[in-house]
């Protein structure tokens, strides 16, 4: 049995294609502006890396703020569902699941067996999301990789406090210009998603069992993640590649709906 | 039924013109009465048309100019619609003074706008008996500034009428919303609050005879059950709840059962008593409405059987009842009366397991793309 997950979010589109219970392939693409014509890209990316084509796919669901855009998948599935079913297969002991992408962050809560019990999405603007250090990356004119290791050197986190993506990016202008040192304005910069963050993941009442795993792009940011791991005193586990994972659980979702109309 | 509830809704949307239409067919005046619970019945028998003020969902361009910044929808729609002239064929307005948010910004008005009749009423914020002497009071302040605007008496019999009339009209309201609670799906619920809206701002009498017709096309339609997730929608207190957010949450594949709107439950669960002096039971009848927010009940706060938030209590009593799965919360954004009960009432939510969620709304309140993974995530939480 082939089946497909298609994640279309706001900065790259991910599709899994996932052959039996444990092969699979996948793929990435910016998203760009054309929904439709993106989506069968990555998904016949990831079937071609399978050794398949894009009709061999029996089912395909679709997740991501472009879901509605996919019609050859035969169902849309929020990307909260998604993505606890995409940790959990990986994870069965993950509790807390914390996914920071290009333009949102959630935190989803999953009971013993799997079951989203609780979320929480960001409130209405890129703070808090991947969005926020690209642009602040782009402020500072290094990449989203150098300003994590730039924040690693810092010797003296200073506070960043507009929360807005906009405002911080003046605020990051009017620090350089009182030359402030790089380091400490991208360890400040961290520090601000961290806390927005924790507050979201706080707000699902995380309790203080259970793994907690983080996905999403912003998972690669070794920086990020130990802070968040230190505010919640708590391990976090990053999957190998946490980009992939809700369109993980979309193709596991395609794969449990087979045969069932 | 379709092609009713649309005539109700064009009706809604026109309302400030239809008040002119109104006034130069009946030669009658008109009092706008901002949300909620004011007492139309008293304006109705002094020989006026009351019509409940909905202030307008688009930007706010001119009233952010004289407001707090943290002025709710409902404060900042009408007083946009005040100060974009939308206001100026009204006779009269009043007020209840629910909140403080109302208090203060309706004493604004009066300064930036000269009407032939302006009234405030003060209501007790505590729901329990000693309360009743001042609201009486106040509905005795209400009445003589009535007649003494129109230099007609508010006589027993003529209140009793008109409450008997307005009993009516809530009493065919709760038989339409009855058919969405046993034929779920039939009426869209954004339909639904606009068909009510529009018997705050029409003629009772005509508006009556709409229902009716309404009430019997809609139990003769052609009705195919389904499995949905039956959901309660509440929050909101005042003002009309966002069409897309109620159609996203149809559209996503729940039905709404059962809301606490004031353009829906609160505004027709409960009638006034018809016995006795009319003016002491309509006291009654405010007291003995359904919980609501702005409202504090100090007997719950003492004795064995208290409860943190009987707002929450009759939430949580309403979904049990009524075999709905979860609720959705409308959290009206700068809407201090339902945020300080927020808390509680989630609280009461939790203990009670019933699976909810919060979503924001409101002017500026979010992009509508959120709210719909915010509404799907949630029933598929539901369906799980
Ligand atoms: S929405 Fe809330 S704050 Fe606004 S007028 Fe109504 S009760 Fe007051």
């Amino acid at each position: 049995m082939i089946v497909a997950g298609v994640d279309i979010g706001s900065q790259t589109s991910k599709a899994v294609v996932l052959k039996g219970d444990n092969i699979y392939r996948s793929a990435l693409f910016p998203t760009g502006t054309d929904l439709y014509a993106v989506a069968r890209k990555v998904v016949e990316n990831a079937a071609q890396e399978l050794g398949h084509t894009f009709d061999d796919i029996q089912r395909i669901v679709a997740t991501g703020y472009g879901r509605v855009s996919v019609p050859f998948a035969a169902d849309t599935m929020s990307e909260i569902t998604c993505n606890a079913v995409g940790a959990y297969h990986f994870y069965p002991d993950a509790r807390v699941i914390v996914d920071i992408g290009g333009q949102d962050s959630k935190a989803i809560k999953l009971n013993d067996e799997g079951k989203v019990v609780n979320f929480a999405m960001n409130d209405k603007c890129a703070a808090g999301t991947g969005r926020f250090l690209e642009v602040a990356a782009e402020t500072l004119g290094v990449s989203v990789a150098e300003l994590a290791a730039l924040s690693r050197r810092s010797g003296n986190r200073i506070r960043i406090s507009s929360t807005c993506t906009v405002f911080a990016q003046t605020e990051i202008v009017s620090l350089i210009a009182r030359r402030t040192p790089q380091e400490d304005i991208a360890a400040g910069l961290h520090e601000s998603i961290v806390s927005r963050v924790y507050g979201l993941v706080n707000s699902i009442g995380p309790g203080d069992t259970g793994r907690v795993v983080m996905t999403g792009g912003v998972a690669r940011n070794d920086a990020i993640v130990s802070l968040l791991a230190n505010a919640m005193k708590r391990e976090i586990t990053v999957p190998e590649d946490p980009q992939i994972v809700t369109a993980f659980g979309a193709a596991l979702v395609a794969r449990s709906r087979v045969g069932s109309e | 039924m379709q092609l009713i509830l649309d005539k109700l809704k064009l009706r809604y949307s026109r309302r400030n013109t239809e008040i002119v239409k109104w006034k130069d067919d009946t030669g009658g005046k008109v009092i706008g009465c901002l949300p909620m619970y004011f007492p139309e019945e008293f304006v109705h028998a002094a020989g006026l048309l009351p019509v409940t003020l909905f202030g307008d969902d688009g930007p706010i361009a001119h009233a952010n100019r004289h407001l707090m910044t943290n002025a709710c929808g409902a404060v900042r729609g009408t007083f946009e619609d005040l100060l974009l002239g939308k206001y100026d064929d009204l006779d009269g307005v009043a007020a209840v003074l629910i909140c403080d948010q109302v208090r203060f910004f309706f004493q604004v008005w009066s300064l930036d706008h000269e009407f032939d009749f302006f009234h405030q009423m003060w209501r007790p914020f505590n729901i329990d008996q000693s309360s009743r002497p001042f609201l009486l009071n106040e509905l005795k302040r209400l009445k003589s500034a009535l007649e003494e605007f129109t230099g007609n008496a508010i006589t027993p019999d003529k209140l009793c009428e008109s409450i008997r009339l307005f009993n009516e009209t809530r009493s065919l309201m709760r038989a339409l919303n009855d058919i969405r609670k046993t034929r779920p799906g039939l009426l869209k619920a954004s339909d639904l609050v606009k068909a009510i809206a529009a018997g705050m701002i029409m003629p009772k009498e005509e508006y009556n005879s709409i229902l009716k017709e309404l009430i019997t096309q809609t139990r003769d339609s052609d009705y195919e059950s389904g499995e949905k997730p039956k959901v309660m929608v509440c929050g909101h207190p005042c003002g009309m709840p966002e069409e897309e957010i109620l159609d996203l949450i149809e559209e996503m594949g729940a039905v709404i059962v059962g809301d606490d709107f004031f353009t829906g439950s609160r505004y027709f669960s409960v009638d006034v008593p018809c016995s006795g002096d009319p003016v002491e039971a309509y006291a009654d009848f405010l007291l003995n409405l359904i919980p609501c927010t702005t409202y504090h009940y100090p007997q719950n706060w003492i004795g064995q059987d208290r409860s943190i938030s009987t707002y929450g209590d009759y939430v949580a009593d309403h979904v049990r009842e009524n075999g709905i799965q979860g609720v959705i919360l409308l959290r009206e954004m700068y809407c201090d009366p339902f945020d300080l009960e927020f808390v509680m009432l989630k609280k009461k939510l939790e203990e009670r397991n019933i699976v909810h969620i919060t979503l924001n709304t409101g002017h500026e309140a979010g992009s509508l793309e959120t709210q719909r993974t915010r509404i799907q995530g949630y029933l598929e939480m539901l369906n799980c």
